[in-house]
């Protein structure tokens, strides 16, 4: 009997042990702690000048390269500065990227890299948190002397302060004419008939939201809650009546090529990329999306006078024009236009890389969102795309 | 056949015409060999019918063509007057007990034994699976799996599990391979009062003599595809026609002689300088060289120059060469002075002594229990076998 | 034999109560390197999962999580998600079923049929595993694209108007990016979990029992369903879990196959974890998910009742 009772007891005792030791350990042991950080106290020792190199990470298929005569403009900046580049196209999406440098920027340690580039809202968000390093604004004059007006004060780096934008660009629809009637709108791409189940939508929920808020005549710069309903239940209803053949990210033109989607919301220099004469890109008629690609020092890196060179270099515009003959995306420097004259004239008047004013003057940016709310409006854009 | 219950079966004959099982010119042939060669059988009905012979002689590949589990090449399976030697295995009268039992080990005893009566739209079968049960002492097992039994409780619920059906032939494949000597013996009494008790026609295959010549009424004694020799099993073992048969039923001493022709209804011998007188009706053969076989229990034996109460020839000159004590007898292996080694058999009534290895003996014989063979055959043929 | 060695130290028997209490510790030994693999790769991401399905949904990645007990998780991810849930349960039936017909089939003929062939039919079985998941069902995407020759083929046939009939596909005569799509991805992807524990388990089988049957008038048919289907259950069991578990969270088809209105409960958690970063909600979804799939395994086990045949 007492071997019996002392082996409840036992018994008892353990499993009060263990249901005490996994509370504790749920309630401790995985709590993730705030991330943010102060640039000022996690600036690294610069060694620029004894260690001539430069990490970068950007986007896949973003910089011209040596090709038999022509001398790449990296090559050109190797050359002329005698610092060794170590470029990698490893971003291939901004939340992707973001998981990938979180945990480093998080708790304050180096990512290994100098420099890397972002789109807005991300660049922002890491502005915010403190993970990215102010630029020296006497290091990088062209920066602030020939960067382009539309580019010059986004809200969220008000003086370029933080960031440089590597590229631009615009989101509108691309469609295969071989295949689709003209489309003009992205209400026709989201209602009309005959494509129904033959589009895709972009997963960015800036570019993709701020065409709906568009449709409802609602400014993606500053917008309502009531109009953000209204855009995200136009968007649900499109969606539920089967209009949509999937969200993407950056693999839409393969389906667009193929045939699988007739029609897509798209990102300029892609389609110009994509060297199909079927498939062309057109601004919508209820407007256009702008963003850019921005260079950012993180927290830690260690070559941030090298990084400062590289983002003066880029602002020359004889090297911008070099950069953006080669990936048709819009170039953020002033005075490159004229200097595209001697590197391929048939690029002077080319919308995707030049916007006129009058382009321009349709574009729209999304606006600036703090953490809170970027949780709220993903949650709520994913509630309609992801299910 | 009062055990046997009436009620609702469709494939019990009605009584009149008999219903033997019938083999006409029954072959199996396989890419490589002939298992079964033109093979005629009769087992009349209500019999208890063995197949017997070594591993390998066709005995199973005939079983498994009358239970349709085998296509014959040729030749046909008749029972009574109808032909099911190319009916589907379901729909023949014919059940069987496996040899490993092949009971369903996802159903219990009593599911087991009325899987048959479920299969032909019997529904109610309860009396009938608890008579069965009883029949076999498997009352108390009904609600057990095959694998919590033991083997000779397995056995019994294979056999109530063919028994139920009331085929008109029940055939068993070695039913008791797998048990221990004394469950086997036991056993071999049980299955042999069922068949009396129900009545229907039983046909055992087995390889064992001693199990066959225990429980059937005719055995077949079966050789490399053919049927050596049928009969009652005292008929077979007293008076083989084969060495085979003398060889794998019981033991024999066979010892060469010469024929030298017939005398009214004896056939005289001359073996070993003397001459052995054989009845007709036991000699094989009439001409020419010949084996004289005699059983080793039918040998007497006596210490040189001692009386032998027989009337038979007497041997002289052989010398005791191994003796083994078996309790109810002493077998003694006596060298001859020919070079043979006889195998003598006696009785421990307790008249004489036992022998010692070296003792010179005679020995001696009844001529009428003697049989004569063609010496054409191998006189070893069939011991090696078992 | 402990007792023993308790009352009396001194004893000669001791040095024999030694040897085996050595050769227990060598059990608890050979036992370490699991324990603490399942420690490092299955208790610790549990409790991580658990504890972010507690997380204060008010957190982020970059602000921070606490655990804060915050049940209502479940409730709100419950409420919000039940219809991929419902969805994955349905597509994953679907598919577990039809691998179960097609399976049975093929393990039927490879277990009894093959002959010689029974080795070679086995390896086609698993040679799929040769190339990714992944880039075998993207194939799955050329093969099925709009303007393929499948779809031209499934219209002509009417076939795509059966579907349509059904439900398996949409209104508009294709067959990428619907139910159907998503659903044949699933049971190709997911068939040779099904095929090769229903064909152990066939192999098992006694083919003198199917003699039995026949023997005890058990048409071929009946004897099937009496004596080889339940005596395969263990494999059917083994098989459905095998493919309804991964089928059931898998968002890797949808995801290629699908349409934004064909997204299953693994998309959802996915996005939440990776895009939204919304630790919570996706945590609290992936302890939903797992609670019904145990909850239904330990019914289905229940229900099939497969000890029995142990």
């Amino acid at each position: 009997m007492a071997e019996l009772d002392r082996r409840t007891v036992l018994k008892g005792v353990g499993g009060a042990a263990f249901v005490g030791v996994s509370a504790a350990a749920l309630k401790y042991g995985f709590n993730t702690p705030d991330q943010k950080q102060n640039p000022a106290d996690r600036m690294a020792k610069d060694v620029s000048a004894t260690d001539k190199r430069l990490v970068f990470s950007n986007w896949p298929e973003y910089i011209d390269e040596d090709d038999g005569k022509y001398v790449s403009t990296l090559s050109q900046f190797e050359k002329d500065t005698g610092i060794k580049v170590q470029y990698t196209a490893d971003v291939n999406d901004n939340n992707e990227f973001f998981a990938k440098v979180k945990n480093q920027l998080g708790s304050g340690t180096s990512t290994k890299r100098d420099l890397f580039a972002l789109t807005d809202w991300m660049a922002a968000r890491m502005i915010q948190v403190g993970w990215i390093q102010k630029l020296d604004a006497s290091k990088v004059p062209n920066l602030h002397a020939n960067i382009i007006d539309s580019l010059a004060k986004p809200e969220w780096d008000p003086k370029r302060d933080y960031s440089a934008p590597w590229q631009s660009g615009l989101t509108g629809i691309a469609y295969n004419k071989s295949k689709a009637g003209e489309i003009k709108s992205f209400s026709e791409l989201i209602s009309r008939k005959d494509l129904k189940g033959r589009v895709s939508l972009l997963t960015e929920m800036r570019d993709t939201m701020g065409f709906m808020l568009l449709i409802e005549g609602a400014d993606p710069e500053n917008f309502t809650d009531a109009q953000w309903q209204k855009a995200t239940d136009r968007l649900a209803k499109a969606k539920g009546d089967g209009q949509f053949r999937s969200f993407t990210g950056n693999d839409y033109v393969q389906d667009l090529a193929s045939g699988n989607v007739l029609a897509c919301e798209a990102w300029s220099g892609d389609i110009a990329n994509a060297g199909d004469e079927n498939l062309v890109w057109i601004p919508p008629e209820e407007g256009i999306i702008i963003w850019a690609d921005n260079m950012l020092i993180p927290n830690m890196a260690t070559h941030q006078d090298n990084a400062e060179k590289w983002i003066n270099y880029y602002y020359e515009p004889e090297v911008a024009a070099k950069l953006a003959n080669y990936n048709s995306y819009i170039c953020p420097v002033k005075g490159a236009q004229e200097a595209m004259e001697k590197v391929n004239p048939d690029n002077v008047h080319n919308e995707l890389i030049f916007p006129t004013e009058k382009t321009l003057a349709k574009t729209h940016r999304f606006m600036a969102l703090d953490e809170a709310q970027i949780r709220t409006y993903e949650k709520d854009f994913s509630d309609v795309t992801g299910s | 056949m009062s055990q046997v219950h009436e009620t609702g079966t469709a494939t019990r004959a009605p009584s009149g015409p008999s219903r033997d099982l019938k083999l006409a010119q029954l072959t199996k042939e396989y890419a490589t060999f002939t298992a079964v060669k033109a093979l005629d059988l009769v087992v009349p009905q209500g019999k208890f019918f063995a197949l017997l012979g070594p591993s390998g002689c066709g005995k199973t590949t005939t079983l498994r063509m009358v239970a349709g589990l085998e296509t014959p090449t040729s030749g046909t399976i008749h029972l009574g007057d109808t032909e099911i030697t190319y009916d589907k295995p379901y729909k023949r009268p014919v059940n069987t007990v496996f040899q490993n039992y092949a009971l369903f080990p996802h159903l219990n005893i009593a599911k087991n034994v009325a899987f048959g009566l479920e299969r032909r739209g019997i529904k109610d079968h309860k009396k009938q699976v608890a008579d069965m049960l009883e029949l076999v002492e498997l009352t108390s097992q009904a609600h057990k799996k095959p694998t919590q039994m033991s083997g000779g409780q397995q056995q019994r619920v294979a056999l109530a599990r063919a028994l139920i059906n009331q085929p008109e032939v029940l055939l068993l494949d070695e039913p008791l391979g797998a048990l221990d000597l004394k469950l086997r013996r036991g056993m071999q009494l049980e299955l042999k009062r069922i068949q009396t008790e129900v009545g229907l026609t039983f046909v055992h295959v087995t390889h064992d003599q001693e199990e066959a010549m225990t429980m059937a009424d005719t055995i077949a004694v079966m050789n490399q595809g053919v049927i050596e020799q049928m009969g009652a099993p005292n008929e077979l073992y007293e008076n083989p026609r084969t060495t085979f048969v003398a060889n794998f039923l019981g033991q024999s001493n066979l010892i060469a002689g010469e024929i030298e022709g017939r005398d009214g209804d004896l056939v005289k011998v001359r073996v070993q300088g003397a001459v052995a007188s054989i009845p007709a009706d036991r000699a094989h053969s009439e001409s020419g060289k010949g084996w004289l076989g005699i059983r080793p229990e039918k040998v007497l034996i006596a210490e040189a120059g001692q009386p032998i109460d027989a009337p038979g020839d007497v041997i002289t000159g052989g010398y005791v060469t191994d003796v083994s004590f078996v309790g109810v007898s002493t077998q003694y292996m006596v060298k001859m002075p020919w070079g043979q080694e006889l195998m003598v058999f006696e009785q421990n009534t307790g008249a004489r002594r036992m022998l010692p290895v070296g003792t010179k003996v005679d020995i001696s014989w009844r001529p009428e229990f003697a049989f004569l063979l063609d010496a054409s055959q191998d006189a070893k043929a069939g011991i090696e076998e078992d | 034999m402990t007792s023993t060695a308790g009352v009396a130290p001194a004893n000669p028997h001791e040095t024999a109560t030694k040897a085996p209490r050595g050769r227990k510790l060598t059990g608890y030994w050979l036992i370490l390197p699991g324990a603490l693999w399942l420690l490092v790769f299955f208790v610790i991401p549990f409790y991580s999962l658990l504890a972010a399905s507690l997380f204060d949904p008010k957190g982020s990645p970059l602000t921070g999580y606490d655990m804060t007990w915050h049940f209502g998780n479940f409730v709100d991810a419950f409420d919000q998600y039940k219809g991929q849930i419902g969805r994955s349960i349905l597509y994953a039936g679907i598919a577990t079923l039809t691998c179960l017909v097609v399976g049975y089939v093929l393990a039927y003929a490879i277990a009894f049929k093959a002959g010689r062939w029974k080795n070679l039919m086995l390896v086609l079985v698993i040679a799929p595993f040769f190339t990714s998941f992944l880039l075998r069902t993207l194939s799955w995407k050329l093969i099925l694209a709009d303007d393929g020759w499948v779809v031209s083929a499934a219209q002509t046939l009417h076939l795509t108007n059966l579907l349509n009939l059904i439900g398996l596909t949409s209104t508009d005569d294709r067959l990428l990016a619907t139910p159907f799509a998503v659903i044949a991805g699933l049971t190709y992807n997911f068939l040779p979990f099904m095929v090769l524990p229903l064909y152990a388990s066939l192999e098992k089988v006694d083919i003198r029992l199917i003699e039995a049957s026949g023997d005890l008038y058990a048409s071929p048919i009946r004897g099937f369903f009496k004596v080889t289907f339940p005596l395969s259950l263990p494999g059917v069991v083994a098989g459905t879990l095998l493919t309804f578990i991964p089928a059931a969270g898998d968002y890797v088809n949808a995801q290629l196959l699908g349409s934004p209105n064909t997204r299953m409960v693994g998309n959802s958690i996915q996005n939440l974890f990776t895009s939204q970063g919304d630790y919570a909600a996706a945590g609290a979804l992936s302890v939903i998910l797992m609670v019904i799939i145990v909850a239904a395994v330990m019914l289905y086990v229940r229900t099939a009742g497969t000890e029995e045949l142990v």
